[in-house]
């Protein structure tokens, strides 16, 4: 646990990245502090209602092939590094409230049941794009090391990293819900557009769904933890102050 | 024999007390939800995309793209409640019936000779329309909020890009509506009836 989450998020807070953005908004105390409380009475409502709406079987509306927008999904990162993962030793750990905690391969996830689908991807900028993503539903993989009872979030790692003032690089993170992470269409996607998924786009594995927003489909994954109860940081652009749930 | 003539002053105009909180909740959150419309477009103009046309800052409510979202995920809930007490408020007590436009105010506007009657009618009419389009964009915006959950309002619009579009215009349509809407209350009942629906 302790080596997923290794910054308290007062610490977070006192990062370069965090002030320098904040600046570059514009922000004032006064009104971040309105924003802070419009946000904490209306969040609990909106929340309640994207997961009355949410059904964990419901197929998010699929494209034909020439609908796809090739140029149309842009490339946000927190970082303007793009991280290089060399396929052949990348491997993706999986532990937490899990029986049997595992390690595995590319070639070894490739192995496992592949689902392709012709979705909108919605960017919390409101641009949206049509794209094929292929790959492992996580519900898959989740079947495979056995959930605890009590699993009840996700917390998921990147390569992908925020620079703090001293240079050091620490890791993109986000924590979904159950009920998302098992909806059929929630991928370990390795194929974009039926080639195999460029660096940019989180190679070798991100995750890719039709039911949340973008910023929750993190790319470069490489831990995946079964949690109980969600962490103090509860996602990067979250801990920004971006909405959690980040449904659609 | 004393002949006094009564005093002929206009009977003030009186506006239930519903109508006035309706009023007030409508017009506070219709601009707060602009406001922070307008930020959550500069984060990716609907024309031109992000290099398109941005809206400057004193337009702007919220201070960045989450902070944005927050006021208008914060109003929509208001503003949608606010509506929805309005309409049943309307059905219960059969004001629909008579506050808004009707076949009467058409046939006014079409062949009457009363400046005062038309310009009434028109006044009815200009009201009665800003109901749709505030419909439409709560509408619109639940298409874009749950476009998985709604995915039938998206198909409805043809595309992503035709729903955003129109979700952005109710925006002029709405001013467009108040601006008429206010410059006609005054050309109908003076001050006295704008006052008399806020105070």
């Amino acid at each position: 646990m302790s080596d997923f989450i290794r910054l308290g998020r007062r610490q977070l807070i006192t990062a370069g990245g965090m002030s320098l953005l904040l600046s570059a908004c514009g922000r004032g105390p006064i009104q971040s502090l309105a924003e802070q409380k419009l946000y904490e009475l209306s969040d609990p409502l909106n929340r309640s209602f994207e997961q009355l709406l949410f059904s964990p079987q419901r197929l998010a509306p699929e494209f034909r092939r020439d609908q796809i927008e090739q140029e149309a999904l842009l490339i946000n990162t927190a970082e303007d590094i793009t991280p290089s993962i060399d396929p052949e030793r990348y491997r993706l750990k999986v532990g937490g409230l899990v029986n049997r905690p595992a390690s595995f391969t590319l070639a070894e996830l490739k192995k496992m049941p592949y689902r392709s689908e012709i979705v909108r991807h919605v960017c919390v900028e409101g641009w949206a794009a049509i794209v094929q993503w292929g790959g492992l539903p996580l519900v898959e993989l989740l079947k495979g090391v056995e959930p605890k009872p009590e699993a009840r979030y996700v917390f998921l790692r990147s390569a992908e990293g925020l620079r703090s003032d001293s240079g050091q690089l620490y890791g993109f993170y986000e924590t979904w819900d159950m009920p998302s992470c098992v909806h059929p269409q929630t991928l370990l996607a390795y194929e974009k557009n039926f080639k195999p998924l460029p660096a940019d786009n989180g190679a070798p594995i991100r995750l890719a769904s039709p039911v949340k927003l973008g910023y929750k489909q993190i790319k470069w994954v490489t831990d995946i933890m079964l949690l109980a109860a969600l962490p103090e940081q509860i996602g990067y652009w979250v801990d920004f102050g971006y909405e959690w749930y980040g449904g659609l | 024999m004393t002949t006094k003539a009564p005093s002929r002053k206009p009977a003030v105009p009186k506006q239930a007390l519903a109508a006035k909180i309706f009023h007030w909740i409508n017009l506070g959150s219709l601009l707060a939800m602009m406001g922070s419309g307008l930020q959550i477009y500069n984060a990716n103009p609907v024309f031109g995309g992000r290099e398109g046309f941005h809206f400057p800052d004193f337009l702007i409510v919220g201070g960045w793209l989450a902070g944005g979202r927050h006021w208008h995920f914060f109003f929509m809930w208001l503003f949608g409640l606010n509506l929805l007490w309005y309409g049943i408020y309307i059905l219960v007590t059969r004001r629909w019936q008579n506050r808004y436009v009707g076949k009467n105010d058409l046939e006014a506007l079409q062949k009457g000779k009363n400046p005062k009657r038309r310009n009434y009618a028109l006044h009815r009419l200009v009201y009665t329309s800003m109901f749709p389009i505030l419909l439409m964009a709560l509408f619109t915006g639940l298409g874009m909020y749950k476009p998985v959950q709604f995915g039938w309002i998206v198909e409805l619009f043809g595309s992503w890009q035709a729903l955003r579009t129109v979700h952005f215009l109710t925006v002029p349509l709405a001013l467009g509506l108040m601006a008429v809407h206010s410059l006609l209350a005054l050309q109908v009942g003076q001050w006295k009836l704008v006052r008399s629906i806020f105070a």
